[in-house]
């Protein structure tokens, strides 16, 4: 099956003046797929969002959006795109419900459908509360409904969970979930790892304005060449019967290439006959790690 | 025409005006100066009859020109208050991003606001003037009607004219600015030296009659001060060449009615030009 693409990024530079942000970024996102935008703190990840929305324009390269390079004056194209902006405070004058039939009305969005939201973001009760007196999370749950309100075919989520208790993140994830399925494309930066892995189709990982590493959960595990863990009592005993693995084997651990993981497992199980194991993968916050240090190992 | 406001409040720039509306309304600061400003035309208007106790109004010319005094300092200064933090204020709050993301252009966001703040101007001056018109029209049997609704309305239009100066102004300053801080500080700076500082100067050289203030340079000034246009409009739309006083000077400058409306409305085109391009090339 192949989806249209959403987003097209193709060698993309920024400067600031004097400073490069970003250094060369190209993907490709297509509808139903979410992206994870991960970088340290001033990695470029901001910017590379504003560039998708036309808010700033790139120093070279090309951009994008439903095959329209996007500049102000495309507002069909601003029309599909939703967008929740980091740190974003809203009107400290207007209640939950003002502020949010304002961007409806700016989308033509009906009021209907702003009601609706607000009982879904759990909302409702605080509607007609200055927003002023809006707990972090409550202005995050209000910016994220105002991203969704119009159904867009893309999303950019920057830094959509700050703030937000456990459950109210999995419920943002749940949603984000839920969009994808019915085909839109979103692209979320974020720093926490751990909720974002799993709710992704894949990371783009950028430091220091370059791209460290692109690609699947498993395609970065593989590329990373980071070792899965295996570990099981029964191993002690065998250990001198694990053939090619016996140097892998330190601290009651088995550390093994994530491309032979399936060699090993049914080289244990079959030969060893040790079905009792547990396997440890590396984590997408072990894979962000090993390639920002990388990255600082480069630079001394 | 009725299909001009079926889709007007589907319209971005009606859209943003009506939230701007909303958000001025719960502004503290501007029902403040509103009701200051009602309270300062009427005790002006009615302070006589308070002293002698007996109803004692002054004349029209005087009148106009002892309000239109109190009008040049409060105008400016609520238009100020109100525009200030327009977009130094949605930038820190992130929304300035969120609606540029929106399918709005710049042009739209301007007019939008603009048309807000301006509505919220009409109705200060129209509080702070159509009261004390109304008043007088009850109370003060020697007024004729024609005239002083005329004069009045000359008087609110002209105001919201000035009061639109200064909230492009306001939204100048706000566009440069990074700080709510800095702008409301440069703005009341820009207003004392417009309101007072260039008028004390602009009297003092009218007073000192000098040789080279030649009436061409009298009203070069003028024009380069939206303060001093309001005035001379209000003074010459009054009649008040024949009043005593250094204000007068102001009225014989000269130019007529139309062509003093006309140098408002280009301080208003010019500044909605230079807000536009500064909004164009600020830096997200
Ligand atoms: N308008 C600007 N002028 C100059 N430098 C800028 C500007 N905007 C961003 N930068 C710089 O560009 C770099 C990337 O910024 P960006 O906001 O994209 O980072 P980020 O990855 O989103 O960081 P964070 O995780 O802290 O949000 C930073 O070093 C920042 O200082
Ligand atoms: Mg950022």
């Amino acid at each position: 099956m192949t989806r249209s693409v959403v987003v097209k990024v193709t060698d993309v530079h920024k400067s600031y003046q004097d400073f490069v942000a970003l250094k060369g970024v190209s993907f490709e996102l297509h509808a139903g797929q979410t992206m994870a935008l991960l970088g340290h703190n001033g990695a470029g990840k901001s910017s590379l969002i504003k560039m998708i929305l036309g808010l700033i324009q790139p120093s070279l390269g090309e951009i994008q959006v439903y095959g329209n390079t996007l500049n102000a004056s495309q507002q069909h194209v601003q029309l599909d795109i939703g967008y929740l902006p980091e740190n974003v405070s809203f009107y400290e004058k207007l209640s939950g419900y003002e502020v949010l039939s304002y961007f409806a009305a700016l989308k033509g969005v009906n009021r209907e459908k702003v009601l609706q939201i607000l009982v879904e973001f759990g909302l409702a009760d605080a509607q007609h509360r200055l927003v002023k007196t809006y707990s972090k999370g409550m202005r995050q749950r209000l910016g994220f409904a105002q991203a969704i309100l119009s159904e867009p075919r893309l999303i950019l989520l920057d830094e959509p969970t700050v703030g937000l208790d456990p459950l109210a993140s999995e419920f943002m994830y749940r949603k984000i979930n839920e969009l994808k399925a019915k085909g839109c494309a979103v692209i979320i930066c974020t720093h926490e790892l751990s909720l974002v892995e799993g709710n992704v189709d894949f990371a783009l990982i950028v430091g220091q304005g370059k791209v460290l590493a692109q690609g699947s959960l498993n395609e970065l595990k593989q590329a990373s060449n980071l070792k899965i863990k295996i570990k099981s009592a029964a191993l002690e005993q065998h250990h001198q019967h694990l053939n090619g693995f016996q140097s892998c084997y330190f601290q009651g651990c088995l550390h093994v290439d994530y491309g032979i993981k399936a060699d090993v497992i049914r080289h244990i199980t079959q030969h060893l006959g040790i079905y009792d194991f547990s396997l440890a993968e590396p984590s997408l916050n072990d894979i962000y790690q090993y390639y920002i240090n990388q990255l600082e190992g480069q630079h001394g | 025409m009725a299909s001009i406001f079926a889709t007007m409040p589907y319209s971005p720039v009606w859209i943003i005006a009506s939230k701007e509306i909303k958000d001025g309304l719960r502004n503290r600061w501007v029902s403040f100066i509103t009701l200051i400003f009602m309270a300062l035309s009427l005790s002006v208007t009615f302070a006589g009859s308070a002293v002698s106790g007996a109803l004692v109004l002054p004349e029209l010319p005087v009148l106009i020109s002892s309000l239109s005094t109190i009008a040049v300092f409060i105008i400016p200064l609520t238009a100020i208050l109100i525009s200030y933090d327009s977009f130094v204020g949605e930038e820190e709050s992130g929304t300035l991003l969120l609606l540029l993301s929106y399918p709005l252009t710049r042009k739209q966001i301007i007019a939008g606001k603009l048309l807000g703040h301006s509505i919220m101007m009409a109705f200060t001056s129209l509080l702070g003037f159509g009261i004390t018109a109304l008043l007088l029209l009850i109370l003060g049997k020697d007024y004729p009607v024609g005239i002083t609704v005329c004069v009045f309305s000359q008087f609110i239009l002209s105001s919201i004219l000035l009061a639109m100066t200064f909230i492009l102004i306001g939204y100048v300053v706000s566009l440069r600015s990074t700080e709510k801080a800095r702008a409301i500080g440069l703005l009341l700076f820009v207003w004392f030296l417009f309101v007072l500082i260039y008028d004390l100067v602009l009297l003092a050289l009218l007073v000192a009659d000098l040789s080279f203030m030649t009436p061409e340079l009298i009203n070069v000034l003028i024009a380069f001060n939206p303060t001093d246009i309001y005035r001379a409009i209000n003074l010459v739309a009054v009649g008040a060449e024949d009043l005593q006083g250094t204000l007068s000077l102001i009225a014989q400058s000269g130019l007529g009615l139309s062509v003093l409306y006309g140098l408002l409305i280009v301080w208003i085109i010019g500044l909605s030009i230079l807000a536009l391009s500064v909004f164009k090339c600020k830096k997200l």
